[in-house]
């Protein structure tokens, strides 16, 4: 058990038992020892359901949205890129900040799963994580497994802008070290150096294979819309038919419609079945508003709104 | 059943000639994590070391949107105009799980009122099995009594052995297909290759992570509509629909008219999802499965019971794919056990 682990469940007991919250979101051990599940606790009695350790993915913020009207307040757990969601969501009076708390989760990194289980294989049980320099140890039940940070994380967490999250009620464990130095932008600036053709090329590709299952829609913070216009029947907006010209619809609108609220948690990239890229989409839009407006991180901090929903007199009028 | 031995050296040159006498779809790799089966024009695009493709291949015959017809009220009165294009075609490579899938749709377009639009393709269709050479970790078709060299529901079915595939004939149709393409088989060794074949199924068998045991399963779920442990999966539920877009047996559609200026039009049916909270919306506004813990239990209770009380079949094939890609981690076969237990604690 990590430090984080046992933090988690003391705090959560102490949330549940003195009734400041009726639930609590966390992780739960998934039905691989690399995968996580979400787990939502009612009573001190099941807190040692909750775990952490680096495989926890899913940003939970989006169980906000689903939870909000329960009666007294939700605790959820959220690492840097989570929280970010967590701003957003209260800067867009989805939620209000009183009626949650904040588990917050220094975290170093997630591990691809994948990666790690063609070195450990499956038949396991992963007993704890333990983490030094740059590393991560694996204790499991056919013995210890060590990754190094550099070629086992997740693309996302390269460029993780906050290890920390950006706002929280209750820190699990010492602060991370942040790593200013990240390369945020290098796959959105290799794909800025192609023509309009292979530009073409490259996102029809994507686009002619996409199931329209909405998952990068479902999944997403900055969708919050009480009937998605993907969902109207009259008018349809977009067609439900699946074709390349309709899915690039799809994309292309919902593109659009989180820009400037994405808070580039990278759920809508890891969801995807077909593999489509959408963080490269994404993030050529957080370029974009970096680069007109000097917009921060949509969430970095609660002060700063979205830099699509206010006006500054600064602001450049290209188009205009 | 009728035997016969493909040499290694020779699938690539079967499978060349198969593309080019026939429309040929074979599992190819898009990239690292996304394959398909694809129309194909040569041996060389196929991959024959592939786990089991993303996307399953129903979807030949329950394509993702489909044109029923076309319709013009340019001229005053209405012209209709069916579109029914079944080809014909032979699949390649296909797992035996996905096999089964197709045996499970089947009752569902081709039953009692066959659907004039799936029966002709799967009618025109040969299915060419290909046994599994590994089992990955999210795979439990042996819970439904299969196993990943199992070819019933195939035309023909190859295994990959040491030097050589085994070829089984299964059908009249399969038996056809070979007659033309007698060059490449060969009857000797038939007797080694059979019986490195059963030393393959052997050894598959044993490399199972997961082998939820089914049954009574079915009992408990007609007991058991209404309970807790349905909210404790729909709590999670991200309603995203994947689970059931991967599937090979989920067969739910939509129809989709669509009207120009012009007078002209269309009507399609698309792939839809009983996960999707617009599914069972009715006119009016009514929706009988109104939140997540009703949509949840429909997937589940569809897949481990009403498939079987209808058509005495599994409606789920083992295939793992919605477990491989569900984001939030709701495991069918982990379901499976939980369903038994939760109902063993009552
Ligand atoms: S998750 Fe992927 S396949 Fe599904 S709608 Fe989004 S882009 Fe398309
Ligand atoms: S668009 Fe994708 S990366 Fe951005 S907030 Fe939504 S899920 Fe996260
Ligand atoms: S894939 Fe998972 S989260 Fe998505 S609808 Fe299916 S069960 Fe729910
Ligand atoms: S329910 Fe899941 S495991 Fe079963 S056939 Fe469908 S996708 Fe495969
Ligand atoms: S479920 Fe069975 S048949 Fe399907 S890929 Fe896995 S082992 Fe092969």
């Amino acid at each position: 058990m990590n430090n984080i682990t046992l933090e988690l469940r003391k705090q959560a007991r102490k949330l549940l038992e003195d009734q400041v919250v009726q639930l609590v979101i966390g992780y739960g051990r998934g039905s691989d020892p690399f995968r996580v599940t979400p787990v939502f606790v009612r009573h001190p009695d099941f807190v040692d359901s909750l775990i952490w350790n680096p495989f926890c993915i899913n940003n939970l913020a989006k169980y906000l949205i689903e939870y909000r009207y329960l009666p007294g307040k939700i605790a959820v757990v959220i690492k840097g890129c989570d929280s970010r969601a967590v701003n957003r969501l209260i800067q867009d009076n989805q939620i209000e900040r009183d009626k949650i708390v904040l588990l917050g989760v220094p975290c170093t990194g997630i591990l691809e799963a994948e990666k790690v289980a063609k070195t450990t294989g499956y038949q396991l049980e992963l007993e704890r994580c333990s983490e030094q320099e740059e590393k991560f140890t694996l204790h499991t039940s056919s013995g210890d497994f060590s990754f190094a940070a550099k070629d086992s994380l997740i693309t996302k967490c390269y460029s993780c802008y906050n290890h920390n999250p950006v706002v929280f009620d209750i820190m699990l464990g010492p602060a991370a070290k942040e790593n200013p130095a990240a390369v945020k932008y290098s796959e959105v600036e290799s794909l800025e150096k192609l023509n309009v053709k292979e530009k073409s090329e490259y996102w029809d590709m994507y686009f002619s294979r996409c199931l329209r299952c909405y998952a990068c829609r479902n999944v997403c913070t900055a969708c919050t819309c009480q009937e998605c216009i993907f969902n109207q029947a009259k008018p349809a907006w977009v067609d439900r038919i699946n074709n390349l010209s309709n899915n690039t619809s799809f994309h292309l609108i919902r593109a659009f419609h989180v820009a400037g609220r994405c808070v580039d948690c990278g759920e809508c990239d890891r969801v995807c079945p077909v593999n489509i890229p959408l963080r490269h989409l994404n993030q050529k839009i957080l370029k974009d508003l970096q680069e007109l407006y000097d917009a921060p991180i949509p969430g970095a901090d609660l002060e700063t709104g979205p830099a699509l929903g206010c006006f500054v007199t600064e602001d450049p009028e290209e188009f205009m | 059943m009728q035997y016969k031995v493909l040499e290694k050296d020779k699938i690539s040159g079967f499978l060349d000639y198969l593309a080019s006498k026939h429309n040929l779809m074979a599992p190819v790799s898009e990239d690292e994590s996304f394959s398909q089966f694809k129309r194909v024009y040569q041996a060389s695009e196929i991959n024959l070391n592939y786990t089991n493709t993303v996307i399953p291949p129903k979807n030949y015959f329950f394509p993702p949107a489909e044109n029923l017809f076309s319709f013009s009220a340019e001229n005053g009165g209405i012209e209709i105009k069916e579109s029914r294009q079944a080809e014909n075609m032979v699949i390649f490579g296909l797992r035996p799980c996905d096999i089964n899938g197709m045996s499970m749709l089947d009752p569902v377009f081709n039953g009692n009122f066959p659907d004039s639009y799936y029966g002709p393709k799967r009618e025109r269709t040969i299915l060419i099995g290909l046994s599994c050479q590994e089992v990955m970790p999210t795979c439990f078709c042996k819970s439904f009594g299969t196993d990943p060299t199992d070819g019933s529901g195939a035309d023909l079915m190859l295994t990959g052995l040491e030097n050589c595939f085994l070829v089984e004939i299964l059908t009249d149709k399969g038996a056809g297909l070979l007659e033309n393409a007698g060059g490449f088989f060969s009857d000797e060794s038939v007797d080694k290759a059979i019986s490195e074949k059963k030393l393959l199924r052997d050894k598959l068998a044993g490399a199972f992570l997961r082998e939820p045991d089914l049954s009574g399963v079915k009992e408990i779920l007609d007991k058991n509509f209404e309970h807790p442990y349905w909210e404790e999966l729909a709590a999670k539920c991200i309603g995203c629909g994947i689970c059931t877009f991967v599937c090979p047996t989920c067969h739910c559609f939509n129809m989709i008219d669509t009207s120009r200026p012009d007078a002209t039009g269309s009507r399609y049916r698309c792939h839809d999802s009983c996960m999707f909270p617009g599914f069972t919306k009715m006119a009016g506004g009514h929706n009988p499965r109104p939140t997540r813990v009703e949509r949840v239990r429909n997937r589940f209770m569809h897949k481990l019971k009403y498939h079987l009380d209808r058509y005495n079949l599994d409606g789920c094939s083992g295939c793992g794919r919605c477990i491989a890609k569900c984001p939030v981690n709701i495991d069918i076969s982990q379901i499976i056990t939980h369903i038994r237990e939760v109902v063993k604690d009552d």
